[in-house]
């Protein structure tokens, strides 16, 4: 059985310029102890899914079923036990400002009724574990970025949840409390064994931490599956748009720091381009050495980079090829045959 | 002209203008701040959205505001005088302060409430709060300062109002003010009372914001 399941959901808005549909028609399943990641620009409807996975936002249409309990059957008492189940953590933290850090953890518990000796104790433990012991007494507004997200995340665990839902939780942080922030969330998804759903804009996240990923466009799901398949071989335009954009931050963009960078970009845009991707087995033959060897013409490499996708290194590469299309197509075919994943890049890359 | 009796009438005003202040302060909340909280819970955008609800307080707090302070007063004449006995001095003039209190209070109240983020009702309710614990543990909890910033306004506008209710035999400093510095000429006395007047809300507004961010964690 699936730890979330979700049927033909769909959610409207309906506002007094007339109807939103911010979803359509999504389904998908999240089996227990997954990373799930859900990927979309801004507007794709990503965190409206995510709330209607703890019913926040109640779904117009279709279910959602957690651990084989349909929400949309339960009363309002029993949505709100089923809810203490299912955590959250949110973009800007959402802590209470005016209670110091021990109390922001021990807050679910105390909502549950937990006493509050024991609501303590667990609470020191859980800040042991996010590594904030010594801030116990610290309020939110003497925190950084990184170290408010680490209480959110213990206070998240308190109320012992099979499910977290992680709405941009590093959207606010610079990339290294990102890095910090995911090994923390991919280390308590394999000690308490909680499923998660990671709602993000970052191609990044998803490769790092996720095994499965659904890919929203316009309130539709347009893909989904294991990341790394889809790493490989993208179907949808926005799942390429989403690989080609991820890159480390600032590298790409901006001024050049490096000139050969700019002299580069024209030919980004010009004749074709093929993605390749190489696994850890096909990174031993020089490949694409010999494949200028053997065709005797030169190709362009446009722009190369190793990847972790799910802890496994990948290479990733652009080429520029020749202009000639009978020579493109007897290129394409070497490399399909050497065993790498190859896909024609049609748009600008540097968009 | 500064005869004893004179030092002691101010000092008894002072007492009665406290009194006043005090009493109506505290009555005011008594009914005030459940008030602010049924109408930012039940507002469109609240934890409780009831339109009807919303509407009927909405409406009654704004008809009561819009009454000019001394009309009021003479409007409730015979409601203070069944509640007391009297329809003048100090604790009759509660009687009014507090009517007039507590849509003020419950507006203060509610613009309290309504600046609480967002994001930290919706993270208590992906906890699984209820709305009482939202309102007993979040709203109020977050809300604190601007709620104490709110009470020392509220303190200072009673505080006139109750001077104000000196021109129909209220007591305290305003009643003092207007019988002998208005209906007999004494102008002193009526500097006085003024000065002191000013004083008090000094002391008021400056130790209630002191109070209030002293209790500010969010710095």
């Amino acid at each position: 059985m699936p730890a979330i399941q979700v049927n033909h959901l769909c959610k409207t808005f309906t506002q007094k310029e007339g109807c939103v549909e911010a979803l359509q028609d999504i389904s998908l399943q999240i089996e227990a102890g997954d990373i799930y990641g859900i990927i979309g620009m801004s507007g794709a409807g990503k965190s409206t899914l995510v709330r209607c996975l703890n019913y926040l936002e109640r779904p117009t249409e279709g279910e959602v079923i957690i651990d084989g309990r349909n929400l949309a059957e339960l009363s309002e008492r029993e949505l709100r036990a089923q809810r203490s189940g299912i955590a959250m953590i949110f973009q800007h933290f959402n802590l209470l400002m005016q209670k110091n850090v021990l109390d922001n953890v021990c807050f679910p518990m105390l909502i549950q009724g937990t006493k509050k000796n024991a609501a303590r104790a667990r609470a020191l433990e859980l800040l042991r574990t996010v590594g904030l012991e010594e801030k116990a007494k610290a309020y939110p507004a003497q925190l950084s970025g990184g170290q408010k997200q680490r209480v959110a995340i213990a206070r998240a665990l308190a109320s012992d949840p099979k499910i977290l839902l992680c709405d941009e939780a590093t959207s606010a942080l610079d990339p290294q409390t990102t890095a910090s922030i995911l090994d923390l969330l991919l280390e308590i998804n394999r000690k308490f064994g909680i499923t998660m759903v990671v709602i993000t804009h970052q191609m990044s996240v998803i490769r790092e931490i996720c095994s499965h990923v659904a890919i929203l466009e316009h309130g539709c799901l347009v893909e989904q599956g294991e990341v790394e398949e889809i790493f490989n071989h993208p179907k949808s335009k926005v799942a390429r748009d989403l690989i080609l954009k991820d890159r480390p931050e600032g590298s790409w963009e901006g001024d050049a720091t490096w000139e050969g960078e700019s002299r580069q970009r024209p030919l980004l845009s010009a004749d074709k381009k093929l993605r390749i991707v190489f696994s850890e087995n096909s990174a031993f033959e020089p490949v694409i050495a010999n494949m200028v060897l053997k065709f005797g013409v030169p190709v362009n490499i446009l722009r190369a980079d190793t990847k972790n996708v799910g802890g496994v290194a990948k290479g990733e590469m652009i080429l520029g090829l020749p202009p000639e299309a009978g020579l493109q197509q007897e290129m394409e075919r070497y490399l399909t045959e050497k065993g790498l994943e190859i896909e024609e890049v049609t748009d600008d890359v540097d968009e | 002209m500064w005869t004893s009796e004179t030092i002691q009438m101010i000092i008894s005003g002072i007492g009665e203008t406290l009194y006043m202040v005090i009493a109506s302060t505290v009555a005011g909340y008594l009914f005030g701040l459940p008030l602010g909280i049924l109408l930012a819970v039940t507002d469109k955008d609240g934890i409780r959205p009831n339109a009807v609800c919303y509407k009927v307080f909405d409406t009654l707090s704004n008809i009561i505001r819009s009454i000019p302070f001394l009309i009021l007063m003479i409007l409730l004449i015979p409601f203070t005088r069944a509640l007391i006995g009297k329809s003048y001095g100090p604790t009759a003039t509660i009687v009014s302060l507090v009517v007039a209190a507590i849509p003020f209070i419950g507006r203060m109240v509610e613009s309290s409430l309504k600046e609480v983020d967002a994001g930290v009702i919706e993270a208590a309710r992906s906890m699984g709060a209820g709305t009482f614990t939202i309102i007993t543990r979040v709203l109020l909890v977050e809300a604190r300062t601007s709620l104490l910033v709110g009470s020392t306004i509220a303190i200072g506008t009673i505080l006139g109002y109750s001077a104000m209710a000196g021109a129909v035999g209220g007591g305290g400093l305003g009643d003092l003010a207007v019988r002998y510095g208005y209906h007999r000429w004494q102008t002193d006395i009526m500097f006085v009372t003024v000065i002191l007047l000013i004083v008090l809300v000094q002391i008021f507004q400056s130790v209630g914001m002191h109070i209030a961010s002293r209790l500010d964690r969010r710095k």
